[in-house]
């Protein structure tokens, strides 16, 4: 099964961090969004369908906290799991993100096994290695 | 006022960096540090909440490709956008951040990192980096490095 991925990130070097995990982690892509923050991650899902989001906490203009408030205040969090990739996953904010809808948190640094896991844990399914 | 050693913040740091950069680093005395002829970039980022204050980490400009490229899985000739090489360095500094706040307030704490800004140091910021105590010295892959942590009270 291909996935439509939405990489949500301020640093062009994590989203390119994150894709290179993917292909290495033989992650089926269909398309793969990207957006430097929030509000462009809300835009992108107004235009797009999205199967999984990897998003940053800090970011300007919007953050991933109130990304994640947004999506959830609009319900799309309940349809589009978001999984939260970042170095400042203190226990009680991923706790927090996780009350909302979060499905998981991935700690920076991180390996393409750590992300071929929760794609497989969040998305359901077995992808062929 | 948080107190912290020397010693943690020197773990997490190059902990982090091997992790990233898959670069070796040591602590040295700030006065054995071979600095002359160096130009250096800095990363600096301030964060906010139950702990406060500013992360920088002051590397040699040649080194920022090394950098760049190591974390992005490239060659460092394949990097040649400076755009690029500051925001991994960057990056770098973010996640070194979050791993040392964590080191040093606890894994409970709650904070919030600003992005970080990358600079050329010019010789006024090179002296004052080497003449304080908030800065450490390292020696990544035999490159001098300079890391600084400033925590308020």
């Amino acid at each position: 099964m291909a996935f439509n991925i939405l990489l949500v990130d301020d640093s062009a070097t994590v989203r390119a961090v994150i894709k290179k995990a993917l292909t290495l982690a033989n992650v089926d892509i269909n398309e793969l969004y990207q957006a430097g923050n929030g509000q462009e991650a809300l835009a992108v899902l107004e235009q797009e369908w999205v199967d999984l989001v990897f998003c940053d906490i800090s970011m300007p203009v919007m953050d991933g906290e109130e990304f994640v408030a947004e999506m959830k205040a609009t319900g799309m969090i309940e349809t589009i799991p978001v999984v939260i990739v970042s170095s400042a996953g203190s226990e009680p904010r991923v706790a927090r993100l996780k009350a909302s809808g979060v499905r998981d948190y991935i700690q920076k640094p991180f390996t393409p096994e750590r992300i071929r896991e929760v794609v497989d844990s969040v998305m359901g399914v077995a992808n062929d290695a | 006022m948080l107190e912290y050693s020397q010693e943690t913040v020197t773990a997490t740091f190059l902990g982090v960096v091997e992790q990233l950069t898959f670069m070796f680093g040591e602590p040295v005395d700030k006065d054995d540090l071979d600095t002359e002829q160096v130009d250096f970039t800095l990363a600096r980022m301030s964060f906010l909440g139950d702990i406060a204050g500013s992360l920088a980490v002051a590397v040699p400009t040649a080194i920022t490709g090394e950098i760049a490229a190591n974390i992005l899985g490239l060659e460092p000739e394949d990097l040649t956008d400076q755009v690029m090489l500051d925001d991994a360095l960057g990056e770098m500094l973010n996640v070194v951040c979050g791993h040392v706040i964590m080191a040093v307030a606890g894994n409970d704490a709650n904070f919030k990192l600003h992005s970080p800004e990358v600079v050329k140091v010019d010789e006024t910021m090179l002296v004052e980096m080497l003449a304080s105590a908030d800065y450490f010295g390292y020696e990544l892959d035999d490159s001098p490095v300079l890391l600084g942590l400033t925590v308020e009270d």
